[in-house]
């Protein structure tokens, strides 16, 4: 399983690969914005893409919108990380073509847990 | 969170705020001084302060991402247009970053509470909701606000029916609809985006939870008043899309870990080319040597990308002083405006840090020394508005900042009057000096011309403390001042630290690296010229009538010199700071660029050595430290301090 983690935050992608390879999945790409997470996802195929809605350059919203747009990723599952659980933020996921979300702070096992249920159905 | 080492990512996270808090008061010092902020800053503002809160948050800083949440409100309603953008708000926005600023350093240390918390925002949070509330969009308003209590009261009526009501995620897909939808409830911290119609019965879950509480009904219209606002903020975001570089993060010790790789790689073909000599056929030997040839050059260039890697541009320092200037202007009610020039001049990364603090402390000593008060500035014919600007290019392989003010110069005779009294200099020198040169005294220890002592600076500890800093990079300071005019100070650093022009120097049969930087000039001293003194173990040199201390580098390194007569060898002048020592060694030999490398921790630190190199050859070359040697010099000579009593104030060379 190959995942790639779009935040802009050092701290939160450690975090992020942390808990993912504490979960056992050891294959994680990082990348620090919109952009830099579209051309990492479009040179390699990736089984999962975790991404922050807000970003400099390109935001994790346009960048859902963009990949759902590139063959390789039209199926593929992508999450949305997000401070907020409103219906507007559901709203515009689901728009963008976002396959899930979860509520920054995150707890590791939580996230194992969207993680596991997106990658085994 | 299990699993994390919490403190870990918060030393992280406290490094990063601090970019991003640099980022938000520069765009806001910007704001204030124009009047007006362009959608793209407000996107900015938004993304920095909502990054804060979300890491902070995520390493359990509490109280500040309870207070970054309301700032990042107001920064929300900017961007969002729904309240109009007005100056002041600039200074409130400021003072919202300095508290949590404040928040974020006392909660690292454990000293938050409630208590401080209330006090320390209180007056702040008034300012910033009546901002929040202020323009028409009030209806929008409370019912951000009230959701925002709606997040706290599920926080604390945490059980509800759903099973799972822990998730923190949830998924918007038709697969995972079956058995999401009783298990992603309101409270959830993860969900799956479902049909539209399926957020609703999902939404309608929360009421029954919470029917009791009414403020719930006024949620319910959420999705109706955001959704215009919304879509006005994403068709704004989406065509920004800038192409920028794409760029990575990498610990400097890598890029030093590379850096020694090439420079192994140096002394391999170096002795590959020593061995290619020796082979016997010529036609053979030549074109191996020629490749070999190749390859160094290769190498060569190897060596300077590395170097780039390492360059930073000068912005990144600048970006640090114009909030420090903008505080401390306003706290001493002075009019300042700060320039910059060189922004893009590149610097060695290693040197920030040694950097930042000496020109802060130089332009913190222009605001308050420097630059004159707006009443006193009209009364002497100037402008209201002192300046102070700091520029930086690179030259003759050198890097030059200069700081300059248009304040009222450095009084040379007040100076000068505090360092005789400190006994840097004594009555005669003072006679002799130019008032630029008494100036320039303000870099010696404890001299302070302030009358009163302020907590900005004048406490007469900083400028030799800049001065010495200066030193440790290899640079020069120098100061030029005018009365009425006022100063600028220049500072010449060496391009990098990594690598320095070196002198080889030989005593006895070991060759040491002196640093070019350091050299004053060298000579082989006449008789005359050389003074015993003391306890007959203490060589002076006379030069220009100046007293000069010999130090005999065989004597501190303990090596069988070729020559013991000063006559015979040689001796080089060399200075660190104000002081002079002369080096006895047997010869100079060549000059060449030599790639430092710090000393093996392994080593017991030797005084008068400060790093070493590889050398061509593939032996290692120590690198002199002067500053150590001068040190060394010093404390032998308090041994015999009393036989040196009458003369120390020679010593001090201005």
């Amino acid at each position: 399983m190959k995942l790639l983690i779009v935040d802009d935050s050092t701290m939160l992608r450690d975090m992020l690969s942390y808990a993912l390879n504490e979960g056992g999945y050891n294959d994680v790409v990082e990348a620090i914005d919109g952009l830099d997470g579209l051309e990492k996802a479009s040179k390699a195929q990736y089984d999962l893409i975790i991404t922050d809605i807000n970003m400099p350059n390109m935001d994790g919203l346009t960048l859902v919108t963009e990949l759902r747009k590139l063959n390789q990723y039209s199926k593929i599952p992508i999450l949305v990380l997000t401070t907020e659980r409103s219906d507007d933020m559901k709203t515009k996921g689901k728009a963008a073509g976002a396959t899930g979300w979860i509520v920054k702070p995150f707890v590791p096992d939580q996230l194992l847990k969207a993680v596991n249920i997106v990658l085994t159905k | 969170m299990s699993g994390f080492d919490i403190s870990m990512y918060r030393d992280m996270f406290v490094e990063e705020a601090e970019e991003l808090f640099e980022s938000a008061d520069n765009v806001l010092l910007e704001a204030e001084n124009n009047g007006s902020l362009t959608d793209e800053e407000m996107g900015q503002l938004f993304r920095d302060v909502h990054t804060l809160k979300g890491s902070g948050a995520s390493v359990e800083l509490a109280f500040f991402a309870e207070f970054t949440h309301d700032v990042e409100n107001m920064m929300d309603k900017l961007r969002n247009h729904q309240i109009a953008f007005i100056p002041e708000m600039a200074g409130t926005l400021m003072d919202g970053l300095d508290v949590m600023k404040e928040i974020l350093q006392m909660e690292c240390n454990d000293e938050m509470n409630r208590e401080k918390f209330t006090e320390m925002t209180s007056e702040l949070l008034v300012t910033i909701r009546a901002y929040i509330n202020a323009e028409g969009a009030s209806s929008l308003a409370s019912v951000k606000e009230v959701q925002a209590e709606e997040v706290k009261t599920v926080e604390k009526t945490k059980e509800t029916p759903s099973s799972n009501s822990s998730e923190s995620w949830g998924f918007f897909g038709e697969e995972t609809a079956n058995d999401s939808t009783e298990s992603v409830s309101s409270d959830e911290n993860f969900g799956f985006f479902d049909e539209a119609e399926k957020i609703t019965p999902q939404s309608k879950i929360e009421e029954p939870i919470k029917v009791e509480e009414p403020k719930v009904e006024e949620v319910k219209t959420t999705p109706k008043a955001t959704t215009p606002a919304s879509k006005v903020s994403s068709k704004k975001e989406a065509p920004t899309k800038k192409v920028v570089a794409s760029t990575i993060r990498v610990n400097l010790d890598k890029i030093d870990l590379l850096m020694n790789n090439v420079g192994d790689l140096v002394i391999t073909n170096a002795m590959l080319t020593q061995y290619s000599t020796t082979i016997k056929e010529t036609k053979v030997r030549n074109s191996v040597l020629e490749r070999l040839e190749l390859l160094e050059r290769h190498i060569r260039d190897m060596q300077d990308s590395i170097m780039s890697i390492r360059m930073v541009p000068m912005e990144s320092i600048y970006s640090k002083f114009p909030k420090v200037v903008r505080d401390i202007s306003k706290k001493l009610k002075k009019k300042i405006e700060f320039k910059h020039e060189g922004d893009s001049v590149e610097i060695d990364k290693a040197m920030i840090e040694g950097l930042t603090d000496p020109l802060m402390h130089i332009i913190r000593n222009s605001l308050d020394h420097g630059i004159e008060m707006p009443e006193d500035r009209v009364s002497a014919g100037k402008i209201e508005t002192g300046t102070i600007l700091i520029s930086a290019e690179q030259a003759n392989g050198q890097m030059i900042i200069t700081i300059k003010d248009d304040g009222k110069g450095i009084p040379g005779e007040k100076v000068a009057q505090k360092s005789l009294e400190n006994g840097l200099i004594d009555e005669q020198q003072m006679a002799t000096m130019t008032d630029n040169e008494k100036a320039m005294l303000i870099f010696g220890a404890g001299v302070s011309t302030a009358e009163s002592v302020t907590d900005i600076s004048g406490r007469g500890v900083g400028m030799d403390v800049v001065k010495t800093n200066i030193t440790k990079l290899g640079g020069v300071i120098n100061l030029d001042t005018e009365i009425g005019v006022g100063t600028t100070i220049t500072i010449m650093l060496p391009l990098t630290l990594a690598i320095l022009d070196g002198l080889d120097i030989a005593v006895g049969d070991v060759k040491y690296i002196l640093p070019l930087s350091a050299i004053v000039e060298s000579l082989q001293p006449t008789s005359e010229m050389i003074k015993r003194i003391g306890d007959g173990t203490q060589d002076l040199l006379m030069l220009r009538e100046e007293f000069i201390p010999v130090v005999r580098l065989h004597q501190l390194f303990d090596i069988e010199p070729q020559h013991t007569k000063l006559e015979e060898g040689m001796l080089i002048v060399v200075k660190s700071g104000t002081t002079k020592i002369a080096m006895f060694i047997d010869e100079f030999l060549h000059q060449h660029q030599v790639v430092v490398k710090p000393l093996d921790k392994n080593f017991r630190s030797v005084e008068g050595i400060g790093a070493a190199t590889v050398r061509g050859d593939g032996s290692i070359g120590l690198i002199l430290d002067v500053m150590g040697i001068i040190e060394a010099q010093k404390k032998s000579e308090s041994l015999h301090a009393d036989h040196r009593e009458p003369r120390k104030r020679n010593l001090v060379a201005s």
